[in-house]
């Protein structure tokens, strides 16, 4: 039996919405990586720790996880600069694959806390306002998906207004380019790399809040977080706001469509089997240059 | 004796553990031209980036303004007016003509002073006024050199460090060059330690000159005299 139209309309819809979301989730991968050309492996795992935060701080405030953001953000700052000064920094011009076990470790760390602290049953929120669908006739609009594409837009169009439109924005692309000639240029390019780092984290503090608006919290979203958003980055090529977008939302429906049509245990797999399809015929990413 | 604007004085410095310059000692005072000349690999690089503090510095004081800046990081170095136009010119090739000349005026004081700055550059090299809101890796070799040479104008150093501005450039644009380093210490009274494989034109324009070899200065003195001096003559066949 075929899938009606309805379903696979609903389908994409739902997956142009995650896919706002997914770029959220890539930005800050994509930054700490443009600027600082650290893999950072533990992204995703950031992520995977917001999500359990905001699940504990929403059910005992009572409150929607989105609003959690407001203690999220900064408090995600502060642990990713924290992180940098301890971890990152160190490693800094050392060998690439110095740097890998680093990072790897430290989502490592994250996922075995979280196992050990919330074992591996899924949590979601008891309390999420907007966690209904609004009936459109041919389609149901998801309220907290709908919010979450939303302020993920205005997020990634607000740090591309920063990085294009402020003296901070174009010392952080100086430092992306050249860190030495940035220097010249009297940038503190330490400065720039915390601010970037804990930006970095600070974004995954606040896409995990909007994650768990409709979203469960398990030690393994890490990992599936982690690679969808390379994946993305990949796709995007580096750099360009507008690359960053496209390839979310082409994941996201793409994710969502396998949902729908193949079986949500494949929902990783198939994204990026497409991933692997389309670097075989541009490997500089589908908006990267050639 | 005039207070000197810049000194190094027995400096050794080099990169990793390697060293490169060898009790180099040398002074740029308030005004001045100065030449620093000598065959490739004879340090004059590394004597430049040891100044704005870009390479690990062994032993003996780099001065600035008659303060030691030994410890002072890059980025502050350039705050307190030492600008270097890089070998290779070091443009933000992504950026825009305007985006990197705003880097140039980064740091608080040059800031303030963003459009008389803007306007003394646009003044001195009016092409890239012309192409301010073009892509930087766009602009031809000499663009892109008065382009670097105009952004390091911006942060309104006290002293400029030029290193081998000239590399790559077509004669005639070499001597366009030389001419606006003159203008600029003439007319806009900026000092400059010029770093030179043209060691005729690098003579005639400049106060004194240095010459380095193997990591030592080996000759300095008034470039008026310099310009006769057999050694040199032999050396770089000035004719």
């Amino acid at each position: 039996m075929l899938p009606s139209s309805n379903l696979i309309l609903q389908s994409v819809l739902d997956g142009v919405f995650l896919g706002f979301l997914y770029s959220l989730m890539a930005l800050g991968l994509s930054l700490v990586f443009g600027v600082m050309g650290i893999i950072n492996f533990a992204h995703g795992d950031f992520i995977m720790l917001g999500s359990y935060l905001v699940w504990i701080l929403a059910n005992s405030l009572r409150s929607d996880p989105s609003l959690m953001s407001v203690i999220t953000v900064p408090l995600f700052f502060t642990i990713g600069a924290a992180i940098y000064v301890a971890i990152i920094r160190p490693v800094l011009g050392k060998e690439p694959l110095i740097q890998i076990a680093v990072t790897v470790g430290v989502g490592y760390v994250l996922q075995n806390l979280a196992l050990m602290m919330f074992r591996a049953e899924p949590r979601a929120v008891q309390i999420s306002y907007l966690n209904f669908y609004v009936n459109l006739g041919l389609v149901s609009v998801h309220t907290a998906k709908l919010t979450s594409a939303l302020l993920s837009l205005f997020i990634v169009l607000g740090v591309h207004y920063l990085l294009t439109k402020t003296w901070v924005g174009l010392a952080i692309r100086a430092t992306a380019y050249d860190k030495e000639i940035a220097s010249l240029m009297g940038i503190n390019v330490g400065k720039i790399f915390l601010l970037v780092f804990g930006l970095g984290i600070s974004l995954t503090g606040l896409a995990a809040s909007l994650w768990m608006t409709f979203g469960q919290a398990d030690p393994y979203i890490g990992s599936s977080f982690g690679l969808l958003t390379w994946v993305i980055i990949a796709l995007g090529g580096l750099g360009g706001v507008s690359g960053l977008l496209a390839s979310s939302i082409i994941v996201g429906v793409i994710q969502s469509l396998t949902m729908t049509l193949v079986s949500p245990s494949v929902s990783l797999a198939i994204p990026y089997i497409v991933f692997i399809i389309v670097l075989w015929f541009r490997p500089q990413g589908l908006f990267g240059k050639g | 004796m005039r207070n000197a604007l810049l000194e190094l004085i027995n400096v050794e410095a080099g990169y990793g553990v390697f060293r490169v310059l060898h009790d180099v000692s040398l002074r740029v005072d308030k005004g001045e031209i100065v030449a620093l000349v000598g065959p490739n690999g004879a340090g004059k690089t590394t004597t430049l980036k040891t100044i704005v503090g870009l390479t690990n510095l062994f032993k003996g004081e780099i001065m600035f303004e008659g303060s030691r800046i030994n410890d002072v990081p890059t980025y502050n170095r350039i705050k307190k007016g030492l600008a270097l136009v890089p070998e290779g010119r070091g443009i933000f090739a992504p950026l825009t003509v305007l985006e990197n000349l705003y880097l140039g005026a980064y740091h608080e004081e040059a800031r303030q002073k963003l459009s008389d700055s803007l306007e003394m550059v646009f003044t001195i090299f009016p092409k890239l006024k012309e192409r301010k809101n073009q892509i930087a890796g766009t602009l031809s070799g000499g663009e892109s050199q008065m382009l670097a040479i105009g952004r390091a104008l911006m942060s309104r150093p006290k002293i400029l460090l030029l290193d081998e501005p000239s590399l790559g450039l077509a004669p005639k644009i070499v001597s366009e060059l030389f001419q606006i380093f003159k203008g600029l210490n003439e007319e806009w009274k900026v000092t400059l330690l010029l770093v030179e494989q043209h060691v005729k034109n690098s003579l005639e324009i400049s106060h004194r000159a240095y010459v380095m070899e193997s990591g030592k200065i080996v000759l300095e003195g008034e470039s008026s005299a310099l310009v006769n001096d057999e050694r040199l003559r032999k050396a770089y066949l000035i004719i």
